[in-house]
C-alpha cells in the first residue's frame, strides 16, 4: 500500500511541477502538497524522539487549515465530501473524544483495533494526545503515528483528488470562480463564528460567557496561527498577483469596488490578529476581529450580488 | 431605470423592446389575415390618435422621467432586501449549504422560482390595486384609457409605479436572498440579455397585444394555464375589470376565482364608468386628480360619522 502511495506521491510532485500558473495549481493542489508533506516531517520527527514536534505540528495546523479554508473537492467530486471530517472534527460530532483516547491510551488493546472511529485519528485527536500525554510511553507515540499516519493518507488523498478532477473545475469558469466564492463565505463564517465568536463570548449561545478553552487549538497554542493560516488562504483566492485570481474572474461582473473593499477588511482582519497576544481569543481585540471578519464576509455576499446584476436592477415597475 | 423614454424600446427588460414590439406586430398581422374584419378598426386613425392614445403617449414620455428622478432613488433595491434575508437566515438558523443539488439543477430552481413569484405578487398587487378603495383611486389612471395600445402600459400613476417597483424588489429580493443562504454563490438564472429566460418568451409571444385592439384568445384549457391579450382586454373592460389579474399566468386568477375566458364575454367597453373618463384628460388629471378622489372619498367616510 505504502509503495503505491510512494509512487502516486512521486507522480503528484511531477504533475505539480510541470504545470502552469492558474490558481487551481497554484493553490488549491500546491496547498494540498504542502499539507501532504506537513504530515510525512510529523511522523519524521515523530520517529527521530521523544519530544513533542511543536514546530511540525504547527506546521501541519497552518498546512491543513489553508487546504480546509478553500476546500472545494466535495464539490468537484461527492467522494470527497466527508474527507476533511475525517482530518478535523472541530464542531463536527458532539463526542467527548478524549475520554475515549484516554481510555484506550490506558488500556492493551491493539492500538489498530481501538482506534477504529475515524474521530480517533483526526487532528484534533493528534493535538490531545501529543499534548497531554507522554511521547516517552511508547503506547502513545504509536498512537501518536498512527494517527499522523492516517492523516498523511488522508491527505494525498486531497492531493490526489485535487490533481484528477482539475478539467472538472477548468471546465467552467463560472461554476469554478462560484465554488470558491462559496469557501470563502462558509470559512468566514466558521472563522467569526466558531473559532472567534464562541471563544469570545460574542455568539448567541456563548453570550457574554468568553473561554478560551473553547478556541480550535486551545492545547497547543496554535489557534491564531490557524486563523492566520485560514486568512491566508483567502488571500490566495482574492489578492495574488501572480496568477489569474478570484478578484480578476469578478471584473467580469463588475464587482471590482466590491472586492477592493473585502480586499480591505482582509487586510484589516490580519491586521487585528497580529495584535492578539498569547493565543488569547477572550479580549477586545477578539471581538474587534470578530467585528473585521463580520464585514469580510459582507463584502462575499455584496460580491455575490454584483453577480446576479438583475437583481441589481429595479424591473417591472410597470404595473399592469 | 432610463429618463429617456426612447430607450425603453432599446431595453430588452422592457415590454416595449423593439424585438418583442415586432414579434407582437408579426402575430398581429397574422391574426389579421386570418380575421380581416379586424383590420378597419385596427388601421384606422381614430384608434391611434384617439384622445386617450395621444395622452398615452405623453404621459409616457413623461413618466419614465419621474420614475428615472424620483422613483428608483426612493425604491430599496432587491440586492439589499436579498442580503437583508440572507443575514435573517443566518441569524435565526446558522449558516447551512445545500450541497446536494448540481448547478445546473439550481439554476432551473432560481429562474423557475424568480418567474413565479414574479407573476404571483404581481397578481396579487393588481388584484389589491382593483379592491383597496385608495389603490383603486390610483389604477383608475390605467383603466381610464378608452382605447389600448402597447403604451398604455405606462399609463400608470407614479405612486402605483412605486408600489410594483417594491413589489419587485421585495419579491426577488426575497427568493434571492433565500437562495443564497442554500447555495450561496452557486445560484444564477438561465436569461437572455439579462431578463429571465421564461420572461423574455413570455414578452417575445405577444405580450403587447394585451394593450392592443387585436381580441387573441388561447383554446380554453391554455387560456386556464396563460393570460391572453384577449383575457387582459376583457379586464380593461367596465363590466369585468374585477377578472383577469394575472400577468402571465392565469393559475393565479383560476385558484383565486377571478378568472373569466374569452369565449365567455363577446362584446367589451374599455375603460371605466362614463361620468368618469372626464377626470382622466391630460397628464396633470392623470397625476392629481387620484388624490383629489381619495380625499373626496375620506372626508364622505368622515362626514357619514
Amino acid at each position: 500500500m505504502k509503495y503505491i502511495f510512494s509512487i502516486l506521491f512521486f507522480f503528484v510532485i511531477f504533475h505539480v511541477n510541470a504545470s502552469g500558473d492558474n490558481l487551481y495549481q497554484k493553490v488549491l493542489i500546491t496547498n494540498a502538497k504542502l499539507a501532504h508533506e506537513a504530515s510525512k516531517s510529523l511522523i519524521i520527527a515523530l520517529n527521530k524522539n521523544n519530544k513533542i514536534p511543536k514546530k511540525e505540528f504547527k506546521n501541519l495546523v497552518i498546512r491543513w487549515k489553508k487546504v480546509e479554508a478553500i476546500y472545494i473537492l466535495s464539490s468537484l467530486d461527492d467522494k470527497y465530501i466527508d474527507t476533511p471530517w475525517y482530518l478535523d472534527m472541530f464542531h463536527g460530532k458532539n463526542e467527548n473524544i478524549k475520554v475515549q483516547l484516554n481510555r484506550i491510551i490506558e488500556s492493551e488493546e491493539n492500538i489498530v483495533k481501538a482506534l477504529y472511529k475515524n474521530s480517533h485519528k483526526t487532528i484534533n485527536a493528534l493535538e490531545y494526545v501529543l499534548y497531554t500525554h507522554d511521547l516517552d510511553n511508547p503506547r502513545v507515540k504509536d498512537i501518536a503515528l498512527l494517527i499522523s499516519r492516517a492523516m498523511e493518507n488522508r491527505f494525498l488523498e486531497i492531493l490526489n483528488g485535487y490533481i484528477i478532477n482539475e478539467n472538472e473545475f477548468l471546465k467552467d469558469n463560472k461554476i469554478g470562480s462560484a465554488l470558491l466564492l462559496n469557501s470563502l463565505v462558509e470559512s468566514s463564517y466558521k472563522l467569526k463564528e466558531w473559532r472567534v465568536g464562541d471563544v469570545a463570548g460574542i455568539t448567541r449561545k456563548y453570550k457574554g460567557k468568553p473561554d478560551n478553552t473553547r478556541s480550535e487549538y486551545y492545547l497547543s497554542g496554535n489557534s491564531v496561527e490557524a486563523i492566520k493560516a485560514i486568512l491566508e488562504a483567502h488571500k490566495q483566492i482574492i489578492n495574488s498577483n501572480q496568477y489569474e485570481d478570484f478578484s480578476d474572474f469578478a471584473k467580469n461582473y463588475n464587482a471590482n469596488k466590491e472586492i477592493a473593499l473585502t480586499i480591505k477588511w482582509l487586510n484589516n482582519s490580519f491586521q487585528i490578529l497580529s495584535k492578539i497576544k498569547n493565543d488569547n481569543l477572550t479580549g477586545d481585540l477578539a471581538k474587534e476581529f470578530y467585528q473585521s471578519s463580520t464585514n469580510l464576509q459582507n463584502g462575499y455576499y455584496s460580491s455575490l450580488m454584483n453577480k446576479l446584476n438583475f437583481v441589481a436592477k429595479i424591473l417591472d415597475a410597470d404595473g399592469d | 431605470m432610463e429618463i429617456n423614454s426612447f430607450n425603453y424600446f432599446l431595453d430588452p427588460s422592457k415590454r416595449i423592446y423593439w424585438v418583442f414590439i415586432f414579434s407582437s406586430l408579426f402575430i398581429a398581422l397574422i391574426f389579421l389575415l386570418i380575421k380581416p374584419n379586424y383590420r378597419k378598426v385596427n388601421f384606422s386613425r381614430a384608434l391611434w390618435f384617439h384622445p386617450s392614445a395621444l395622452l398615452d403617449y405623453c404621459y409616457f414620455l413623461f413618466s419614465a422621467i419621474i420614475k428615472g428622478l424620483i422613483l428608483v432613488p426612493i425604491i430599496i433595491g432587491a440586492k439589499e432586501v436579498a442580503l437583508l434575508v440572507n443575514k435573517l437566515l443566518i441569524v435565526s438558523f446558522g449558516f447551512q449549504r445545500i450541497n446536494s443539488f448540481s448547478y445546473t439543477e439550481i439554476m432551473i430552481m432560481f429562474t423557475l422560482s424568480l418567474f413565479l413569484i414574479s407573476d404571483f405578487t404581481r397578481y396579487w398587487l393588481h388584484r389589491f390595486m382593483h379592491k383597496v378603495e385608495w389603490l383603486w383611486e390610483l389604477h383608475k389612471v390605467h383603466h381610464s384609457a378608452k382605447v389600448l395600445n402597447p403604451l398604455t402600459l405606462y399609463r400608470v400613476h407614479p405612486i402605483e409605479s412605486l408600489l410594483f417597483g417594491f413589489r419587485y424588489s421585495l419579491g426577488t429580493g426575497i427568493v434571492s436572498g433565500v437562495f443564497i443562504y442554500l447555495f450561496g454563490s452557486l445560484i444564477n438564472i438561465y436569461d437572455i440579455l439579462g431578463v429571465n429566460i421564461i420572461s423574455y418568451f413570455f414578452l417575445l409571444l405577444g405580450s403587447n397585444l394585451r394593450h392592443s385592439h387585436i381580441p387573441l384568445s388561447y383554446p380554453i384549457k391554455v387560456e386556464a394555464l396563460f393570460i391572453s391579450p384577449r383575457q387582459h382586454q376583457i379586464h380593461h373592460s367596465k363590466e369585468h375589470s374585477n377578472y383577469n389579474f394575472g400577468g402571465f399566468l392565469a393559475i393565479w386568477d383560476l385558484l383565486f376565482k377571478t378568472l373569466i375566458f374569452s369565449n365567455s364575454v363577446e362584446k367589451i367597453k374599455i375603460g371605466i364608468t362614463k361620468s368618469e373618463m372626464g377626470n382622466y384628460k391630460s397628464i396633470l388629471n392623470l397625476l392629481f386628480y387620484p388624490f383629489i378622489a381619495v380625499i373626496r372619498n375620506t372626508k364622505k367616510k368622515l362626514n357619514r360619522f
